[in-house]
C-alpha cells in the first residue's frame, strides 16, 4: 500500500519554509507554487516556440537558423517576445468581439491549468486531487472550446473551416486518447497522479543485474504507441495539422488574429504539447522516476522528448487528408483503442 | 480540498499573465488604422460576403457521436478504478468483465452501424464532384 501524502505538496513545502500555516498559508502557498509552476511551463514554452523550433526543423532541411543574436541564437527569444508584442494589433471588420477576444485567453489557460495535478519530480507537483488523471484531460480538451470561439469569431471562411476541423480532429481523438488512459488505470486503481506515479516504481524484471521500473510503456507498449499517436492528433500536429495546414487554409481559426493575441495562441499550442507530453510521461514513462539524475532533470527530459518527437514528425511526415485523418480516428484509432481496454481488462483479471 | 484551492490558484495565473500580456502589448504597440487593412482576409481577394454560413453536416454527425462515446469514457472510468480491488475482494472474473463487455458491445454494434450508414464517412460536396467531372471532360 502506497503511504497517504499531502494532497499539495508543493504549497505545503512552501507554505513550510514561509512558517505560515492554516487558511493563510494554503492560500499564500498555493499562489506562489501556482506562480512557479506557470513559470516553469512558460519557460519551456519560450525555448520551444521561438528557438528550438526553428533550430530542429533547420537541422532537418539542412539549414543554420537563428544564429545571430547570443550564443546559439538563444537571445532570439528575448528579441522576438519583443517584436511580437510591439506588433499592430488588426482586428477585422465583422468580428463577434467577445468571442474573437476570449478565443486566445482560452487556448493557454486550458494548457496551463492541466499541468496543476502534473507531478515533476522534486516536490514539484501543485495538487493531487483523487481525480487527478480525468481533471488533466478534461482541462487539455477545454481548448476546443477557445478554437470554437476563435473560428466562429472571426468572420473569416478560412478560420470557420480551421475552427471545424479542429472541433472534429479533437473529438475524434478524444475518446481514443482517454480510454487508452483508462487502460493504465486498471493496472493502477486509482486517477490520482502521485499513485499511478508510485505503481511504476514497482520493479517488472531484472536483468544482468538491471532492475526495469514497472513502466506502463513497457507493460503495454501498444498503449502506449496508440496514446502518443493520439496525443499528437489532440495537439494538432503533423501528421494531423489538418486545423491549420497552411497549403490549405491559410493559418485555420488563427487567421485573423495579430499581435498578442498571435502570440498567445502560439503559447498555448506549444503549452499544449508540453501537456500532452507531461501526461503521457506521468501514465506511460514513470513520471519523474529516472536513474542518477534528479526527478525534475528526468520529467523535463520527457517532455522536451515527446517535443522532439512532434518536430520530427512535422518535418517527416506528409499531413494527412481530412477525410483520411476522420477515418483513422474513427475507424482505427477508436476500435484499436477498446480492444486494447478489453484485451488489458482480460489481462490484468487473469493474472490477479 | 486544499488541492482545489491550489488548481484555483493556477487557474488565476493561467489568466493572469495572458491578461498581463495584453496589457504590455497595448503599452507598447503602435495604432495605424488604414482603410482596407481591416478587411477580412481571403487571400488578397476582396471578400465576398460572411462566413456565417451553412456548413458540412458531417460535423453535426461527428459531434452526435462523439457526445455518446464521451459519455461511455465517463462511465467507463469508475469500472476501471474498482476493477483490481473488487477482483482481490473475491468478486468473480465473469461478474466484473461480463457487464462492461456487454455494456462495451453494445456501443461498438452502435458504431458499426453509423459506420455503415456512413456517419464518419467524409461526405463531399455534390458541388466539388460536378466540377470534377467537368475538369476531366476538358
Amino acid at each position: 500500500m502506497i503511504p497517504l501524502q499531502s494532497e499539495t505538496p508543493l504549497p505545503d513545502t512552501i507554505a513550510n519554509l514561509l512558517g505560515l500555516s492554516g487558511l493563510l498559508g494554503t492560500i499564500v502557498g498555493a499562489l506562489l507554487g501556482a506562480f512557479l509552476i506557470a513559470n516553469i511551463v512558460l519557460l519551456q514554452t519560450a525555448v520551444a516556440g521561438p528557438w528550438a523550433k526553428r533550430k530542429i526543423t533547420a537541422a532537418f532541411t539542412d539549414r543554420i537558423s537563428v544564429n545571430r543574436v547570443g550564443p546559439f541564437g538563444l537571445l532570439t527569444i528575448v528579441v522576438d517576445a519583443v517584436r511580437l508584442l510591439s506588433k499592430e494589433l488588426v482586428i477585422p471588420d465583422g468580428v463577434d468581439r467577445p468571442a474573437y477576444d476570449l478565443g486566445p485567453l482560452f487556448i493557454p489557460f486550458s494548457a496551463i491549468l492541466g499541468f496543476a495535478v502534473i507531478p515533476m519530480g522534486n516536490g514539484i507537483h501543485l495538487a493531487d486531487p483523487e481525480t487527478g488523471l480525468v481533471f488533466a484531460f478534461a482541462a487539455a480538451s477545454m481548448a476546443s472550446l477557445g478554437i470554437m470561439m476563435m473560428g466562429y469569431g472571426s468572420d473569416n471562411k478560412y478560420s470557420l473551416l480551421g475552427g471545424l476541423r479542429a472541433i472534429a480532429a479533437n473529438i475524434a481523438y478524444e475518446i481514443p486518447l482517454v480510454v487508452t488512459g483508462a487502460s493504465v488505470v486498471l493496472f493502477t486503481g486509482t486517477l490520482r497522479m502521485s499513485e499511478i506515479v508510485a505503481v511504476q516504481a514497482e520493479p517488472l524484471l531484472t536483468v544482468a543485474g538491471v532492475t526495469i521500473p514497472q513502466w506502463f510503456a513497457f507493460v503495454n507498449p501498444f498503449a502506449f504507441v496508440l496514446f502518443v499517436i493520439a496525443n499528437l492528433a489532440e495537439v494538432g500536429r503533423n501528421p494531423f495539422d489538418i486545423p491549420e495546414a497552411p497549403t490549405e487554409i491559410v493559418a485555420g481559426y488563427q487567421t485573423e488574429y495579430s499581435s498578442v493575441y498571435f502570440v498567445l495562441i502560439y503559447l498555448g499550442e506549444f503549452v499544449h504539447i508540453f501537456l500532452g507530453g507531461a501526461i503521457a510521461a506521468t501514465l506511460f514513462l514513470g513520471g519523474p522516476a529516472g536513474p542518477i539524475l534528479p526527478g525534475f532533470v528526468w520529467f523535463l527530459i520527457k517532455i522536451w522528448g515527446f517535443y522532439f518527437f512532434t518536430q520530427w514528425a512535422r518535418s517527416a511526415i506528409p499531413r494527412l487528408r481530412v477525410d483520411q485523418f476522420l477515418d483513422i480516428g474513427w475507424k482505427g484509432m477508436l476500435v484499436l483503442s477498446f480492444a486494447n481496454l478489453v484485451l488489458t481488462a482480460i489481462i490484468v483479471g487473469v493474472i490477479a | 480540498m486544499s488541492a482545489w484551492i491550489a488548481i484555483g490558484a493556477l487557474a488565476l495565473m493561467a489568466v493572469g499573465i495572458p491578461i498581463g500580456m495584453m496589457q504590455t502589448s497595448a503599452m507598447i504597440r503602435p495604432s495605424v488604422p488604414e482603410q482596407g487593412k481591416s478587411a477580412t482576409y481571403e487571400s488578397g481577394e476582396i471578400p465576398t460576403g460572411s462566413a456565417r454560413v451553412q456548413f458540412n453536416i458531417q460535423y453535426y454527425m461527428v459531434a452526435l457521436l462523439f457526445l455518446v462515446f464521451d459519455v461511455e469514457t465517463v462511465l467507463i472510468f469508475p469500472w476501471t478504478v474498482i476493477y483490481r480491488s473488487a477482483l482481490s475482494q473475491g468478486a468473480s472474473l465473469s461478474a466484473v468483465l461480463l457487464p462492461m463487455f456487454v455494456f462495451i458491445g453494445v456501443l461498438v454494434i452502435g458504431l458499426v452501424w453509423a459506420w455503415r450508414n456512413g456517419a464518419v464517412k467524409w461526405v463531399k460536396s455534390p458541388l466539388a464532384n460536378r466540377r470534377k467531372t467537368e475538369r476531366q471532360d476538358a
